[in-house]
């Protein structure tokens, strides 16, 4: 939160009865705390401190968003709680090199408001250890040179390492990895076994733990509790920023973009409201859904302050184009998202639809809706040079001529036919006309297993002070039936 | 200079394809020409012209869907959206995707309530995010006040988007532009301009019912009042066969009645790949 910037801030943990300082702020370490000191104790020291419950699964889930944001400039990455992570620096050519790579990391972290240093070595234990205890933000260690880069650092670079390891490590009077290093092997075999040698290896740069990639979550979703319980839409839109740039960075981070959003505002007292963002062009713009959001929760009328806010990706295809054309102008894109909202808040998600054509032969059963995702537009410089004049035409022979309307169900038809068969006149709309022009007949028929089949014979029939009208035959009953019009 | 062209002459070649295209004119859709020549030459602008609205005003069974199709085809050719707002919820968009129009680009709203059904063309007119708006009317009882007119009028111009409204003969509504439609029997849908601020007030035109689809006209045979037979184009051509059968999606080869008849002798044609399923 921005009124919390440089203040002194610390996390805390209870142990054994007592509440104790886990992480603490520049501002805080400045001013004399340490970590495994007493609350009670931190805040004699400094009054103004503010303190948070620590929460590790909220930590962690923060880390693992921010894992896949950084999977835009790696491949995977193990996760190290509880403020760590490596990555898979294999890609590093496509960065401009490792220090590249470790410059584009910094800079995704400080997009998300973290700080971070970042380290590129052969090894698990020296990425780590130069991390958390070196004194360079962006550190390259070439091959086989872990020993040299390491032997600086303290003993509480071996954090992992059970305690009493390094204690003993210390009662020799060692202060530093380098030192560790320079011991004989055998003689710490014998006096700590295999512990000792397991050091002396990480010392000397030698760690051969295997790097295993973190499974990413199936869900994808980004929720968030609100210090005080909402009342008003400034507040709950700044939480819900927060959501969905750390939902959207990690859809970018899957090259994915989201087609349908439910957003869960948490009330108190207890209760929920579902807000569901379809979009009509998959989009992973943290801005675009913003902005949808605003305008679906602000017309929303709520009977209780909103304590938390969750964002669930339901629906997600491949991002279809990430990078813009010359000329191109996306901000066009939100003119559309935000009206289809708009739309079907108000009327219901089912009364907008584009119309996708079926392979069945009943007329009234020959498409279904959809949701409506137009392809992407073609804008820019480049689009207007290569679009070409077209004109139009007909996709395929399959689309012949159907009326333009066509009734929900078969009106029954009263008609005059003559010796032969012919269709002679009808009545319709309150009318007797006489038939001046018939097309036809178009047989169609199927499902002749099932109980529901047709035979159907259709025309296509001018009627006098009337247009085109599209009837049919039925076979079953032997009656006309009025479906549709050329209008 | 010389020396980071001789470096990066790959950016100064970038350099000067960026030139030409920032020089090079721009396409603005200004009309939607709906290939009909006799229509669009109808029409003051030689075309539908966007940024108004357009009143398509007759009966049932008139034409005015099928020419609001070929507007909205005309539209997604030209790679833009439309949408149609179906008052009669009666749209059969088979017909839309025979007359041209691409269903990916076309939304279709169809409002529960008639009374959301000016503001839904409203807002979609508004968004600037559609190029041809069709709202329908039709047996929907709504008939649009004069405030209701403006603001559709506002939102088009507004929005750059051409709408066309579909009202019913005992429900007229206020557009900038009036074309009355009308059955012309065989011949085709008759059209005129009822009124025009831009001019061509009162001219007329008949449409022949095949103009209206880039395939293959169908054929007819139409009776006269004295029960002789001719073909559909009025002359004097005779129709040799009493009943013309329109043209099949698949060849006939000999599969006879079979063909007609799931499940026997010949198989179905596969109507699913022709329609790129």
């Amino acid at each position: 939160m921005p009124a919390l910037a440089g203040r002194p801030i610390a996390f805390v943990e209870e142990f054994k009865g007592q509440r104790r300082i886990l992480f603490a702020s520049s501002a805080a370490l400045a001013a004399g705390l340490r970590p495994g000191m007493t609350l009670a104790a931190a805040t004699a020291l400094v009054t103004t401190l503010r303190h948070f419950a620590y929460r590790p699964d909220v930590e962690r889930a923060a880390l693992m968003s921010l894992a896949e944001q950084l999977l835009l400039i790696a491949p995977a990455f193990q996760l190290c709680p509880p403020d760590g992570m490596w990555l898979d620096a294999s890609a590093a050519a496509l960065c401009d090199g490792e220090e590249g790579l470790c410059r584009r990391a910094l800079e995704i972290c400080a997009s998300r408001g973290c700080r971070a240093r970042a380290t590129v070595a052969s090894e698990a234990f020296t990425a780590r250890a130069l991390t958390r205890h070196g004194r360079k933000t962006i550190e390259v260690v070439l091959p086989r040179t872990g020993a040299r880069a390491l032997e600086a650092l303290p003993l509480d670079a071996l954090e992992h390492i059970d305690g009493s390891t390094v204690g003993i490590l210390r009662s020799f009077g060692l202060t530093s990895l380098g030192e560790v290093a320079s011991l004989p092997p055998g003689a710490l075999l014998v006096r700590m076994g295999a512990a000792g040698l397991l050091v002396h290896r990480l010392c000397r740069g030698e760690d051969d733990s295997a790097f295993v990639p973190t499974a990413l979550p199936e869900v994808l979703e980004e929720s968030i509790d609100l210090d005080w319980p909402a009342e008003s839409l400034e507040p709950l839109l700044f939480a819900l920023k927060t959501t969905l740039d750390r939902l959207c960075a990690r859809l970018a981070g899957r090259k994915r973009a989201a087609i349908r959003i439910t957003l869960t505002l948490k009330l108190d007292p207890p209760g929920e409201e579902r807000v569901c963002l379809i979009l009509a062009r998959p989009s992973a713009r943290s801005k675009l859904l913003l902005e949808l959001a605003r305008h679906r929760i602000a017309d929303l009328t709520l009977p209780n302050p909103i304590v938390a806010l969750k964002a669930t990706v339901d629906q997600f295809c491949e991002d279809p184009e990430t990078q813009l054309r010359l000329g191109d102008e996306p901000e066009g894109d939100a003119a559309l998202e935000v009206v289809l909202s708009r739309l079907s808040s108000v009327l219901g998600e089912d009364a907008l639809f584009c119309a996708q054509l079926q392979p069945v032969h009943r007329p009234e059963a020959a498409y279904a809706p959809k949701s409506f995702h137009p392809p992407a537009p073609e804008r820019g410089l480049l689009a207007d040079a290569e679009r070409s004049v077209r004109t139009i035409s007909q996709s395929d022979e399959v689309l012949v001529q159907r009326p333009s309307r066509l009734l929900e169900r078969p009106a029954s038809l009263a008609v005059d036919l003559d010796q032969e068969g012919d269709l002679r006149s009808a009545r319709l709309l309150g009318k007797h006309r006489k038939v001046l022009a018939v097309s036809g007949p178009e047989r169609v028929c199927g499902e002749w297993w099932a109980d529901a089949s047709y035979n159907r014979d259709y025309y296509r029939v001018y009627f006098e002070g009337f247009g085109p009208a599209w009837i049919f035959r039925d076979d079953r009953d032997g009656q006309f039936y009025l479906q549709g019009m050329f209008d | 200079m010389e020396a980071a062209e001789a470096r990066h002459p790959q950016v100064e070649r970038l350099r000067r394809e960026i030139c030409r295209l920032q020089a090079a004119p721009r396409r603005y859709l200004v009309v939607l020409r709906t290939g009909i020549r006799s229509f669009d030459e109808l029409l003051p602008s030689s075309g539908l012209p966007l940024g108004q609205v357009l009143e398509l005003w007759g009966e049932a069974a008139s034409g005015r869907t099928t020419l609001a199709l070929r507007a909205l085809a005309s539209a997604t050719q030209e790679n833009r959206l439309a949408a149609y707002v179906d008052g009669p919820r009666q749209l059969y968009p088979l017909a839309a995707a025979a007359l041209g129009v691409e269903l990916s680009r076309l939304l279709i709203v169809r409002p529960n309530a008639p009374g959301k059904l000016v503001w839904t063309a409203v807002q979609l007119a508004r968004s600037g995010a559609f190029a041809c708006l069709a709202l329908d009317l039709t047996h929907t009882a709504v008939k649009m006040s004069l405030a209701e007119c403006k603001r559709l009028s506002d939102a088009a111009s507004r929005g750059g988007c051409c709408l066309l409204l579909l009202t019913p003969p005992e429900a007229p509504a206020d557009g900038m532009i009036r074309l009355e439609i009308s059955s012309s029997g065989v011949q085709g849908v008759r059209v005129e301009v009822q009124r025009s601020r831009q001019g061509k007030t009162g001219a007329q035109a008949v449409i022949p019912w095949p103009s209206f689809y880039p395939g293959e006209p169908p054929q007819f045979r139409y009776r006269e009042r004295s029960g002789s037979t001719a073909s559909a184009e009025g002359n004097s051509k005779i129709s040799p066969c009493p009943i013309h059968r329109v043209k099949v999606s698949w060849p006939r080869d000999g599969g006879g009645i079979a063909r007609s008849r799931p499940g026997r002798d010949v198989a179905l044609p596969q109507l699913g790949s022709s329609l790129g399923l």
